[in-house]
Parts: C-alpha cells; structure tokens; sequence
C-alpha cells in the first residue's frame, strides 16, 4: 500500500473540489446562452502536469471520461515545449479529444513562477460546454448526417490564446460560422473566465502549501479513488457478466443497432469488453472512444457512493475494451453527434443490465435511455434575429429493488436542466402548450418505474426542426420480472391531425405546427404481487 | 398621574432548544438577556412564560404606583420553517394554466444527486389531485391570447371546496406581465371564503417553476404561521399591558403580523436572519469603539464573514456593508425566490462524527451525534466528534462545560479517537483540520466564488462551537482578525430588537437598457409608494424611510442578472460589476433590464449596547490557571481565563484558552487578543 496520509487526503479532497466547483460557477453565471446557464450543460476540472484528471465537478457524466482525452490531445498536438503561460487551447474534434460538435472544450495550462526560475507547466485547468449552434446543415448542429463534415465547424486542438494574447483571426472564423455568433462569443469569453479562475485558485495553492505539496495531494487523491474502486471491485462476486441491448435505428437506415457487453471481474479489477457491438453506422449515433469511457466510468463511479473526488483513478483498475470502427469506438469521418448523447445511454443500459446478475440490489432497471434531443431554428422575423433552441427532455427512471423510478427527470449520461417555458418565450418564437407527466408510462412491478414527460411546442414561424432521440421502438427493461416502460414517440399535430415522425429526423415545419415529444419512462422491478 | 414611558423592546428567538429573550428597557436604558428550554409541541408557551418573567420583574414597581409599560415584542420563529421541512402546512390546492398542472412536479427536470440511483423523489407540496388548470393564456409580451373565461371558475369553486383546500396558491404563466387572470380568480376565491396566494403578488418574477413553488410555500405555511400568530395574540391579551407582536422576516426585516399571516414565505428562516443582524449591529459598535480608540474617526465599511458553528451544522454569511441578499434560495429541497440574507450552511458542526473510509480518507461528517447520543464525551456514544477532538487536546474544560452543566468524559473521549486506528492526539488534531476544511470550504463559497477577497474581512465568531476554530480558520483564509461579541449565544433574538422594518419587491419588465429614465422611474413610482405606505403603516416616521431602487441587468441573450443600484450611471456600474465577478464586461454589448427591484427600509432606533470603562491591559484576575494544550508544533502550556471576568482593555497573549458560559475561545501560540468596551474580544490572527 503507497504512504499517504488519511488527514492531508481528505483536505486536499476539498481544497481541489472547491477549485472545479467555483470554475463552474463562474461559467454558468457567466455564459451567455440559455443551455449554458438555464440547462448547465457544461463540466469544469483540474488536471495534473500528465493531464490526469484530479476533481472534476458534479455536472454531467457524460464528460467525465472525455474531458482528461482532451486535455491529452490538446498535449500531444502542441508539444510540451510549445506550451506557454497565457496560451488556451480550444477544440471539438471528436477524433481529437472531443465528444460531438457542439461541446467546445477550452484547455489552459497552468505555470508557477517560483523566484526567477523560468515559469514551470503545473497542470491545466479545462472547461466543456455545449454551444447550441456549430454551423452544420441544419440549426443546433445535431442533424441527420451521413459525414461529420455535415455536422458543423471542426475545431482541432487550436490556440485561442498564445502567451496571453487573443487570437483574434481564429475567433472572427469560428464566429463566421456559426448561426449564432454573439451568444457563442459571449460562451466562450464564460469559458476563458472560468478557466482563468481555475488557474488562479491553483496556484495560489501552490503558493499557500508549496508546488511539491500539492503534486504530491495529487498523487495522493489519485491512489485514493483507485483505492476506493478496488475495494468495489473486491466486493462483488467474481465471474463473467454478459448483456445487449439495442439503439432503434442509426437514423438514415431502419435496422436495429446492437450494442453488447462482457464485464469480467476478477478479484480487484475489472474488464469490460465491448466486441459484439455493431460496426459504426451511417447515421449520427457513432459513439467515439472518450464517450464509451465516459459511460463506464459514470457507473463504477455511481457504484462507489456519494461524496468521492472525481478523478482518473476510478478508471485506473478497469480495462476498457472498444473495438475500433464499432459504434463504440467510430472513425473518421463516421458522424458522431448522437454517439453523446444518446449511444451513451445505451451504453450504460447494457453495463447496467450486466452488472445487475453481479450485484442485483445495487442496480435499477433501465432508465429512459435517451435525452430527447429537440433542436429548433430559423428567423424570428418578430426579434429580427436567427435562432436556434436546443433542449433535451427527461423521462421515467428506473425502478430498483426498495423504491419506485422518479418520473420526468433526467437520467445517467445527462443531467441539464429544462428551459423554462418564460424563458424559452422570452426568446423565441415558440409557444409552449402543454408540459406533463406522461402518465402510465413507467413500467409496472412490484416497484414502478418512473413515468415519462410529454412536451408541446407550437411553432409560430416556419422553422427547421431536428430530433435526436431513441426508446421509440424498444423499451426501456424491467428487471427481476419487473415489465418494461411504454416507449416515447414524436408526433407532429397539425390542424388538430397527428402523425408520428421518426425517432431521428430532420424536417421543415410550418408556423402553427405542434411538436409533441412524449418521452419514454422507467423499467420496472420485481414482480407484481 | 401616569406618566408616559417608552414601550419596553423584546427580542426573542425560539431555536430548537433554546428560547433566548433579550429585552431592551428605553426608559432605564437596560438591556438584559435570559434563556428558557423551548417547547417544540406548543412554541408559544415559552414565549409566554418568559414574558410572564418578565412582567413579574415589573409587577413589584407596579404596585409601588408604576405603570408597566406597553411591550413590542419581536419574535423569530421557527414555526414557518418547521411547517415546511416537517410537511405539516395547510391542505392546499394549485392553480395553473391549462397544460401546467405539473411543473411543480417536473420542476427542472434534473436531479439533485448525480450519482445517486436510488434517492426518492421531492414530493410535491401539492399533490396531484389538488392541482387544477384554467383555460386562459397570457403571451410574453402580456396580451391575453386565451381570455380566462369567469363562469368555469364555479366548477373550479366547488371542486377546491369539495376537496376541503384551506390554501390556494394561484401560479399563471406570464402573470408577472399581465395579473388580471390571477386577480380575477383571487375575486372569486375570496369571495368563497378560501385564503388566496397569488405569484403575481407574492414573487412577479419570470420562471415559472420557481415562481409557482416561492407562491405554494406561501400558501403552505401561511395559514400555520397565522394559527400560530393568532393564538400568540390572542395569549397576550391576558397580559395587562398593551403588547404590540412584530415578526422577523428571512430578508432581515420585520413586518406586522398581519402581513407575516399573507406572506409567510417571508419568514421562512426568519431565526437565522436575526442572527446576521445581530452581528451587523454588534460589529458596528465594535467597529466604532475601536476607531475611537485608534483616534480614527473616518468610517469604513463594515466587512464581517459570520461564522456560526452549532452541534450539527454551520451557518457562514457576508457583510459587505450591509448583508448580502439572495433570491436563490432552497429550503428542504424547494426553491424559493424572495430576497432572503444569503446564508450558506454545511451539515458540519461540533459533533460531526469521524471515521476512516474504504479509501483510508479521515471524513469528519456529514453524519453527526447529535444531541442524544452526542459526542462520546457526552457519557452516552462511542463515535468520535469534533467536540471529543477538542477536549482530547485540552482546548474545552471538562468541568466548565455549558457553565459547568456538563461534566466532560476526557477518558471516553480518548477512547473513541483510538478506534481511529492512530495515536489519539494526532487523529484529534487531524479531526479539527478537517473540520476546518469543511468550513474553509464554505466561508470561500460566501466570499472569494462571489468576487470578495476575504482578507479584506473580519471573521464574527458566534454560536457554541465556534470559537475554538475561528482564529485558525481566518488563518487559513489570510484574515487578520476574528471578533468574537460577548452576546455570542442571544445574538438572533438581540438581531430582532436592531432590525428594521424591510419591505422589498421585484417586478419583471425586459425592457432595453436604453429605456429612458424617466420611464423607469415612471415604473418605479407606484411600486414604491405602495411600499412606502406599508412601511408607514408599520408606525415608522416618514422622517426614517429609506428607498432604495435597483435593476437587475444582463447582456442581451444572458440569462442571469445582475443587480445594480437605480442611477444615471448604472450602465457604468453593470459593466464594471460583472468585470468584478466574472472577470471579464462587454460593454458595446446591448444591455438588457430584467427587473425592478425595490428596498423600502423603515430604519427603527436600536438599543444601545453596554459598555464599561476602560480598565488595564493587564488580564490576571480573569486568569484560571495553567494547563497543557495540544497543537500542531506539540502541547504548549496555555494559559485558562474566565470570559465574564475579562474586563474592557484588557490584553491576553496565546496560547490560552478563554472560557465563557456559552462558548470557548482558543488562541495559538501567535495569536494576540484585546478587549473592548462592550466586552468583545478582537483576536488578532499571528502568521
């Protein structure tokens, strides 16, 4: 067992937490865009000198894993020499330490000048947040696509600031390419904030404890949470733990897209073997490596208990195992704007549903399993202005073995928070009608699962609408004889006629229509008595 | 033959196990302070007890031909706050627009606990059956698309009869902008007899799931505070004096009771708010005394961090001049959007429990002993607590405990540190850091994440538990000094007796910042003086009104505000503020004004403190004696002084401990303390 010290460990803990937690606050309070600050669709966290992650705050799993790729990334494309104190590093590419598109992650090393030594690289502080709008095909960047060229701007590991200064060329061209250039630029400034913030806090750590101190704390809190996901990983029996599931579709084609799972556990470790899985599709849903990491780190680290520091320990005695071209590991230029936000859930379904023969009492039945991704954009003649609208929509939980599933709520990979309807009226042209609990959806049990929401949108000018969402052709499961979840739907309603309209689809509505999203609920558990 | 005399002013308090009394007699310029255990079943009786003391001390001059005087009695209470955590308000009904019934229950959609699989749920204080939808609709730019339609009301009477509501909240998108909807179904309410919340009185602020939730608090807790404040009443009529009730309110004013019965959600946290206004108060006199002192007669701003450490939790708050103010409120889990102090608590306190976890991580929290078994030392459980860590290294008096009401176990204390599985003097030792840590973490909160540099405070040590942490805290935090008032204990209730009367409002408008001014102040005018007259109303000479106008502003496409002061400049004062909390402004950016915002003070006189004259610096005949205590660097012999027996002037160099009835006081060995006139020991922190 490495030395450490059980009280230093646990103030560092809180010295570090403290850090990513006030970057983002900074940033939600900041930022400009309603997804940002009304549905804190953004991370914030701190990294060591090796870009291994040291405290990450609670804001959305789906970053978890991916935000340490980027910081990597942004390492190997800039070589530690070309680092320099006031550069920033500004990037999206999927197949370059970034997730999709819209989630623009800002990486800012961090220097400590100590007397009249020249300034060391200390660690980086880095921020994520979904931008509503990246250019693409259709408004809000998540559309149909068969290329990730079709999916918006491509920002390679690129620097925003060199030693200081903005890159002002690099900024007019990302502006020029999106749909709505003020509220990005207003995102981004947020995003240098907090980043700045992040950098400050950790120096004056350096300062107030010493720079080998708190390199040290790092390590500490790195073997920590390692410490922590062995002993995890101890309790639960040995053996081999297989299950599958499927997305609906890919979006382009109809076929299902099945994902597999083996998680073998062995003693203090773990591996998890996704071969099996489809190979990567045409469509959107191609996950990229940092988001099937994301997913697997989100649930060991759900199993490890409330109040553990976020770091790359958890991770460090699991083995991930994606084969690459599958939709858990897609190649370019596969399109990807799904992978995140929906393959995900699926991911985690399937781990879940392996891990429930391991640990049954530990695991719910299947929550929603999609975000409901609404995307809605044109002119608002009215504001004179283009817009795009983004939002997801919650859904049942799962049910577990000692309670029902919370009903409306989001679940796993995302956790944002919903427009709300003055707000979202306040700035767009879009009225909402009705906004309920989808009741009877949950599937049924001993324990219920949580019911689905429903959301109507009438449009009051013509708009371009994109959905992403899945659970529209196989439900959520239930498990220990629990009965699944009734399955969402997108329904169009115009003059007063329904049609149901796909699960992923992008299409032109007109001014009066009423977009329904009616979204799935929670897998029961245990048998009706 | 009577004369007139000045009402006598009584603060109090009801805490969970205390009811504090602090009464202020104009007449005598006496000001005294007692405590009685509470009565958590019946909360007025030991207010009435205490009063009944209090009217016997005068009964003897009475009949020596004496009037008694008339009593203001003012009073926080717990009695809103209990309702709500404790789920025990009225049986109360919502009302929304068609299609809304459930954004109370969808609230945001997230949840509170991202890891957590297995959390219930936050029930809704309304439950299904008891939320009805209207046909009406409002725009947001004001205009009725859907006109509410009275004669549907009927059914909607019936129902909410049948269904015995006795509380209606009213909560319609957009009524911020347009309340005739609200109004007209509040009309026919009312005229059926059903006590009625309306959001677009209560909080006519956009939002709408915080709006509804701020205004079914309302309506939950209204009907109990006003149950309770009517059989108060009614109690006090038995005195033979006239009493006038007043109540605290969670903005750090005080309101009539007839108010407190319509706005309950005011006085949600109304104990707490006492408190920051009883540091207010005492720290400005402090503050005073000790520029006289320094021959220093320009006035600077107050800055306090409060700091009030209890048995099973922390309360920290601001003073930048004045109390920092918040509308993001939770409490029990449930928004609430008032402007209420912004008080920050952690569930951390003296007897949070330790242990070693499966990572060999020692967390202090967030389960706590409490009261029964309590710490170790309390002679009932075995698990460690903060409070055995302090007695372990001799910082607490095993005797003078409570004034002596509780003999400490040391033993037991000692053996509970060992199952830590380290020596016991560096597992306490490790104890109180992490607690510190905890609370560090929570006074940077409140400070440096709101654009405040704490080393430009004074940490206002209060409450039971805090005085042995608080100068190593402000440590920490690179603060120079720690206060520590001589009230410590009753400080809430005397916050009652120096709190004004507030009244604020908030309007929502999304207008250009290039509004003319005239038209804004032509908004302004009537909000204002509707609550100038509430403030008169409340018996305030128009002479100590205060106003003051706000706006809360935002660049076009933020969506959080800013609030600036009301002033031809404050385009320039935004700017400069959001550059002061966010680091960078826009300021060719398009501003937006999200809302008005009005303060209406009505400033009461509060009572003089006491003070004693100047004596030496010399500190012996307060002292106790010698005894080891153990720090970082090792144990050091410190010196042990009775609080009371400290007198104005005097000076006390660390290590030493200061005991006082309801607190204990640690310095380090670089620690240097004085004592000012009235009593209040200011610790100037060492390095």
């Amino acid at each position: 067992m490495t030395d450490y010290d059980p009280i230093q460990l646990e103030i560092y803990k809180h010295l570090f937490a403290a850090v990513a937690e006030e970057m983002g606050t900074v940033l939600r309070k900041a930022s400009y865009s309603p997804n940002i600050k009304e549905r804190r669709d953004y991370s914030c966290a701190l990294f060591d000198t090796q870009g291994r992650m040291i405290a990450q705050a609670a804001h959305i799993p789906v970053h978890l894993g991916s935000m340490p790729l980027s910081v990597h990334a942004a390492v190997e494309h800039f070589s530690r020499q070309e680092l320099l104190p006031g550069d920033a590093i500004l990037l999206n590419d999927p197949y370059q330490g970034g997730t999709h598109l819209p989630d623009i992650t800002l990486v800012t090393p961090v220097f400590l000048t100590e007397g009249d030594a020249t300034p060391r690289l200390f660690g980086f502080s880095a921020s994520r947040a979904h931008h509503a709008d990246v250019g693409a095909w259709a408004p809000g960047s998540m559309p149909v696509a068969r290329e990730i060229y079709q999916e918006g701007l491509i920002i390679p590991p690129v620097k925003l600031f060199r030693e200081g200064d903005l890159n002002q060329d690099l900024f007019d061209l990302i502006l020029a390419n999106v749909r709505t250039p003020q509220e990005r630029a207003g995102d981004l400034w947020a995003q240098v904030a907090a980043n700045q913030r992040g950098s400050a806090r950790l120096i004056e750590l350096a300062q107030r404890y010493g720079a080998q101190a708190i390199n040290s704390a790092m390590q500490q809190l790195l073997s920590y949470t390692e410490r922590l996901t062995r002993h995890l990983l101890l309790s639960l029996p040995d053996g081999k733990y297989s299950f599958a599931d499927c997305l609906d579709d890919d979006g382009v084609g109809q076929q299902a897209v099945p994902l597999c799972v083996s998680i073998i556990i062995v003693g203090d470790m773990a591996s998890v073997d996704f071969s099996g899985s489809a190979p990567q599709q045409r469509g959107s849903v191609n996950a990229v490596y940092a988001i099937t990491l994301s997913a697997v780190y989100y649930v060991f680290r759900s199993l490890l208990g409330l109040d553990v520091p976020n770091n790359a320990g958890c991770l460090a005695p699991i083995e991930v195992i994606a084969p690459a071209g599958s939709v858990v590991n897609a190649l370019p230029p596969a399109p990807v704007a799904g992978g995140n936000v929906e393959t995900s859930q699926r991911i985690v379904d399937v781990l879940l549903g392996a891990l429930a023969q391991a640990y049954p009492e530990k695991i719910p039945a299947a929550s929603q399993g999609t975000m409901n991704n609404v995307i809605i954009g044109g002119y608002d003649a009215q504001r004179q202005r283009p817009f795009t609208y983004y939002e997801t929509i919650g859904g049942g939980t799962g049910a577990h073995h000692n309670g029902h599933g919370a009903p409306a709520v989001h679940s796993h990979m995302t956790n944002t928070l919903n427009t709300p309807v003055e707000a979202l009226e306040f700035a767009y042209p879009l009225r909402v009608e009705r906004q309920e609990v989808r009741r009877g959806s949950g599937g049924a049990g001993k324990w219920r699962g949580g019911d689905g929401m429903r959301r109507d949108i009438r449009l009051l000018v013509d708009c371009q609408v994109s959905l992403l969402s899945d659970r529209r052709k196989f439900a959520p499961y239930g498990l220990d004889g629990g009965s699944a979840a009734t399955v969402g739907e997108n329904v169009l309603i115009r003059q007063g006629e329904e049609t149901i309209l796909p699960g992923k689809t992008t299409l032109e509505l007109l001014a009066g229509d009423v977009l329904s999203i009616r979204t799935p609920g929670g897998g029961g558990y245990g048998k009706m008595e | 033959m009577s004369v007139s005399i000045s009402p006598l002013r009584i603060g109090v308090d009801i805490g969970g196990t205390f009811t504090d009394f602090v009464i202020y007699d104009p007449g005598r310029g006496t000001l005294e302070t007692f405590k009685l255990l509470s009565t958590p079943s019946q909360p007025a009786q030991a207010v009435l007890l205490g009063l009944n003391q209090i009217v016997d001390q005068y009964h003897g001059e009475v009949q020596e031909g004496r009037q008694l005087p008339a009593i203001t009695l003012v009073h926080g209470s717990t009695v809103a706050t209990n309702a709500l955590l404790e789920r025990k308000g009225a049986r109360t009904a919502l009302v929304t627009t068609r299609g809304f019934r459930d954004v109370l229950q969808i609230g945001r959609q997230n949840r509170p606990s991202l890891y957590d699989w297995f959390s219930d749920p936050l029930p809704p204080l309304v439950p299904e059956e008891l939320r009805f939808e209207v046909d009406e609709r409002v725009a947001h730019s004001g205009a009725v698309i859907q006109a509410l339609q009275v004669d549907e009301l009927e059914v909607l009477v019936a129902r909410l009869q049948a269904e015995k509501t006795n509380s209606v909240a009213v909560c319609l998108l957009f009524s911020f902008l347009n309340p005739q909807h609200e109004q007209l179904i509040a009309k026919r309410l009312a005229a059926a007899g059903l006590p009625v919340s309306l959001s677009s009185e209560i909080i006519p602020e956009y939002r709408e799931y915080e709006r509804t939730s701020t205004t079914v608090i309302n309506a939950y807790v209204s009907p109990v505070l006003g149950d309770y404040l009517s059989q108060l009443e009614h109690d006090l009529v038995e005195h033979a004096t006239a009493i006038r009730l007043q109540v605290m309110q969670s903005n750090g004013g005080i309101i009539h009771p007839g108010e407190a019965r319509r706005k309950g959600v005011h006085c949600i946290l109304s104990g707490p708010a006492g408190g920051v206004i009883g540091c207010q108060y005492a720290a400005c006199a402090a503050l005073s005394a000790a520029q006289e002192s320094n021959g220093d007669t320009a006035g600077s701003t107050l800055r306090l961090l409060t700091f009030d450490m209890g048995g099973t939790s922390t309360d920290v708050s601001l003073i930048d001049g004045q109390p920092q103010v918040t509308s993001e409120a939770l409490v029990g889990g449930y928004p609430i959007r008032i402007p209420l102090l912004d008080i920050h608590t952690i569930g951390a306190g003296g007897g949070s429990i330790a242990r070693l976890d499966a990572g060999g991580a020692l967390r202090v929290g967030p389960h706590s002993a409490g009261a029964d078994p309590g710490p170790a030392c309390y002679g009932r459980g075995n698990l460690p607590t903060v409070t055995d860590a302090n007695l372990a290294l001799g910082r607490l008096d095993s005797q003078a405990f409570l004034g002596g009401k509780m003999p400490l176990d040391v033993e037991r204390a000692l053996e509970a540190l060992a199952t830590l599985g380290m020596d016991a003097i560096q597992a306490a030792l490790g104890i109180v850091q992490v607690a510190n840590a905890h609370m560090e973490r929570a006074l940077r909160v409140i400070s440096v994440e709101r654009g405040h540099d704490p080393r430009r405070f004074t940490l206002l040590s209060f409450g039971g538990a805090g005085g042995l942490h608080a100068a190593d805290l402000a440590r920490s935090l690179g603060m120079k000094q720690v206060l520590a008032p001589p009230l410590a204990s009753t400080l809430s209730a005397f916050g009652m007796l120096a709190a004004n009367v507030v009244k604020d409002t908030i309007q929502t408008v999304m207008l250009s910042a290039k509004t003319p001014l005239a038209e804004i102040e032509a908004r302004l005018l009537p909000l204002e003086e509707q609550l100038r007259q509430e403030v008169l109303a409340e018996g305030i000479p128009a002479a100590s009104v205060l106003v003051e106008r706000f706006l809360d502003l935002r660049y076009q496409g933020q969506s959080y505000e800013l609030t600036a002061p009301f002033s031809v400049q404050v385009l320039d004062d935004f700017h400069q503020l959001h550059s002061q909390i966010y680091g960078y402004s826009r300021p060719e950016e398009a501003v937006e004004i999200v809302n008005l915002r009005l303060r209406v003070t009505g400033l009461v006189t509060p009572p003089p403190l006491p003070s004693q004259p100047w004596q030496g610096s010399d500190p012996s005949a307060a002292c106790l004696g010698q005894r080891l205590v153990h720090f970082a660097a090792g144990a050091l012999p410190a010196l042990f002084y009775q609080g009371e027996l400290l007198l104005p002037g005097n000076q006390i160099a660390g290590p030493a401990v200061i005991l006082r009835s309801d607190t204990t006081l640690l310095l380090a060995p670089q620690d240097q303390a004085q004592v000012d006139r009235f009593g209040n020991l200011w610790i100037q922190v060492g390095k």
